[in-house]
């Protein structure tokens, strides 16, 4: 089977899948107890209100009716309007993207760029100090909460180092026991939590460089990310050591190793050229199975720094009770999620032919 | 069911190494503190100090924290009390931090064992049935699978408990009601909703390697034999394809125990636990706190953060131990 063939089967798989996502949320919203109408109309609505909204909605038609609807809307990216924020989902959705890739991709960066030289320093000195101090790294990184980690690194650099940083009120009012994080704005601040909330997007920041010469944008983008970025990419330096070292370990063992030694090549050629290279197939694979962990950490991760990505959108509007909103996320997270994995694929196929025979 | 080889495979590679041994005895302190954790904690849970008996469900407009420890005479809730009785001090409102500390192992352990276990009753027998029939029913699966599998763990958690709500189980807990315990609470509130939602997040998992083990088994010869002596499915099913593919199920499940307990502290974290009783609620309400009075949030934070590397350690150690196909240069890894 070519390779053209096998990406258009994965293509038709993704398209099943995203039709299975919307209609789960679809039927999750079916079965969700509260009367949407009586909701979209907002509090201390009229009967007679809430009546015409539900006509207006079209929520008196039968369920497949406003199902087909709703499949038909998403065809077209229409997906729906937010009953708190009135406005269309779609643009909440879409303003809140920059800000979450901003921060998945610096995490990455962050973790590729700190576990594959130690992958590869641990794999190479094995059961000595290096690799032991590497593999505990690498288990406490897995095992570490990342809203904690957040907080620790919060308490640990901002309020016991005094690294000024910028500082954000954030309070937290007992709404049916439930805590949420409201910015300073509300002015209900009860103390000075410094976080690294985005004031300056990636965008602005290499724009001030390249048409201003302006250094301080790009600083100011670095302050707020770096603690967000580490935070959430923590797991994944845990994890990519740990692949590097076991790969790094399997590939050395093999004969060509031997035989480029035996040319006498210098060995940090060997171990990053052409051990490293071989390694990294099985650690792309993982990491597209593992974009969704890195998803779900953002959400996570932008709730502690109050990041203003599609996480923290989320949690809002579960906090909200706002559907569209929330639905509007999910799908859109699960159709990202899907389509990564459908280019990780590809890359898989074209860097070992052998995938796309199975 | 477990052979031999197996079986010393296991004893020597967990006396060989020190990592298991760490995670057995971290296993045991946790269990010990979740069983234990009336007889254990010194003051009720969720006993507030001074601050809240005052009436004001929570501080007043304007208040801060900086003020409560400048005139912490006037609010009189911590200063005196907490050196002699607080082990690790108390919380904003004045709880006891170190009680609350062994009732959130309780709430982990219950949570991440039942979730786990849940989501195996659902996920064996569906992934069973699927790889030993094969053709329409395992292609169903598989695309149900996919779908499930399309949405983050995290996301779908809270997609679910937005619809479900979240609703506290209040469990009688049989110490105090024998009376070993006076003056802890009577019960304890379990997030049954975060139970309930793990589960439905993971099942896919154990469904997925069911599916393959069997897949696998129905070719063999003993499964061959039984059919042909006109042994009934469900038997075959129940006699043979189950009891040989346990091992990889229960090394997925011990991972996944793991996965439940950060699901639980995450969810609880973002409020949406519905029980107050969690570390990663605790972790929460310290954040308020966090210059004053950091030990609110870094306490519970170490108490998930040595479950899961228990769990872990010992999910490693199964995996190696058990699954003939790693290589053991790679164990520890």
């Amino acid at each position: 089977m070519s390779i053209a063939k096998f990406l258009l089967r994965r293509f038709l798989q993704g398209i099943f899948v995203i039709w299975g996502v919307i209609t789960i949320m679809f039927g999750l919203r079916a079965v969700s107890p509260g009367d949407p109408a009586s909701l979209m109309a907002g509090e201390g609505a009229t009967a007679e209100i809430i009546e015409q909204v539900r006509v207006q909605e079209g929520l008196d038609q039968p369920l497949y009716l406003q199902y087909i609807e709703y499949l038909q809307g998403m065809m077209v990216g229409d997906f729906g309007f937010s009953w708190q924020a009135r406005r269309e989902v779609s643009a909440i959705v879409i303003g809140r993207i920059p800000a979450t890739v901003e921060l998945a991709v610096a995490a990455t960066v962050v973790a590729i760029a700190i576990a594959i030289p130690l992958g590869v320093i641990s794999g190479t000195r094995r059961n000595q100090p290096a690799d032991y101090s590497a593999t505990m790294f690498s288990l406490l990184g897995i095992s570490t909460p990342n809203f904690w980690l957040g907080l620790m690194l919060i308490l640990v650099f901002a309020v016991w180092f005094g690294i000024p940083y910028p500082s954000v009120g954030t309070s937290s009012l007992p709404l049916s026991g439930v805590s949420v994080p409201y910015p300073s704005s509300v002015g209900l601040g009860m103390v000075d939590l410094p976080t690294g909330r985005r004031d300056v997007s990636f965008g602005v920041a290499v724009s001030a460089l390249v048409f201003e010469q302006s250094l301080s944008e790009m600083g100011t983008w670095l302050r707020h990310i770096t603690l967000p970025a580490i935070t959430l990419g923590t797991y994944f330096t845990a994890l990519i050591t740990r692949l590097t070292r076991s790969g790094m370990i399997d590939e050395l063992g093999k004969p060509y190793v031997t035989s480029v030694e035996a040319k006498g090549l210098p060995s940090v050629l060997i171990r990053y050229k052409h051990v490293l290279r071989n390694t990294l197939i099985p650690i792309i694979t993982v990491l597209g199975l593992q974009i969704g962990t890195l998803m779900g950490g953002a959400v996570i991760t932008e709730t502690v720094f109050n990041w203003p990505g599609l996480g923290l959108r989320l949690i809002d509007a579960l906090h909200d009770r706002d559907w569209p909103v929330m639905q509007g996320i999910v799908i859109f997270i699960a159709i990202a999620f899907i389509i990564i994995n459908i280019i990780v694929d590809a890359l898989y196929a074209s860097l070992d032919p052998q995938v796309s025979d199975e | 069911m477990i052979s031999d080889r197996v079986k010393s495979n296991l004893k020597d590679t967990f006396v060989d190494s020190l990592l298991p041994k760490v995670g057995l005895v971290l296993l045991i302190a946790i269990l010990v503190m979740a069983l234990f954790a009336p007889l254990l904690a010194t003051h009720d849970p969720t006993r507030t100090g001074h601050f809240h008996e005052t009436g004001a469900p929570y501080p007043p407009m304007g208040y801060s924290y900086e003020t409560q420890v400048a005139q912490d005479g006037e609010f009189g809730e911590v200063s005196v009390e907490s050196n002699s009785t607080h082990v690790l001090g108390t919380n904003n409102i004045g709880q006891d931090v170190y009680s609350r500390f062994l009732y959130g192992a309780r709430v982990s352990v219950i949570v991440g064992l039942s979730s786990t276990l849940l989501a195996m009753l659902i996920g064996v027998p569906i992934g069973l049935v699927a790889g030993y029939y094969g053709g329409r029913v395992d292609d169903g699966l598989m695309r149900v699978a996919d779908t499930m599998l399309a949405f983050p763990a995290l996301v779908l958690a809270l997609a679910l408990i937005g619809v479900f709500g979240e609703s506290p189980v209040h469990v009688p807990d049989p110490i105090v009601m024998a009376g070993f315990a006076d003056g802890m609470p009577e019960t304890i509130p379990i997030p049954g909703t975060v139970t309930i939602v793990g589960a439905l997040v993971i099942w896919v998992w154990f469904a997925r390697v069911a599916r393959g083990e069997a897949l696998s088994l129905r070719n063999e010869e003993y499964v061959k034999a039984a059919q042909s002596f006109g042994t009934g499915n469900a038997q075959i099913l129940r006699q043979h394809i189950l009891p040989n593919s346990l091992t990889p199920i229960i090394v997925l499940a011990t991972i996944q125990v793991a996965v439940i307990i950060l699901l639980e502290a995450s969810l609880a974290y973002l409020g949406f636990s519905g029980t107050t009783l969690s570390w990663g609620y605790e972790i929460e309400r310290g954040q308020d706190v966090l210059r004053t009075r950091p030990w609110v949030s870094i306490v519970p934070g170490i108490g998930i953060m040595l479950a899961v590397i228990s769990v872990n350690l010992l999910g490693d150690w199964l995996r190696d131990a058990l699954d003939p196909n790693i290589d053991q240069s790679k164990r520890g890894a």
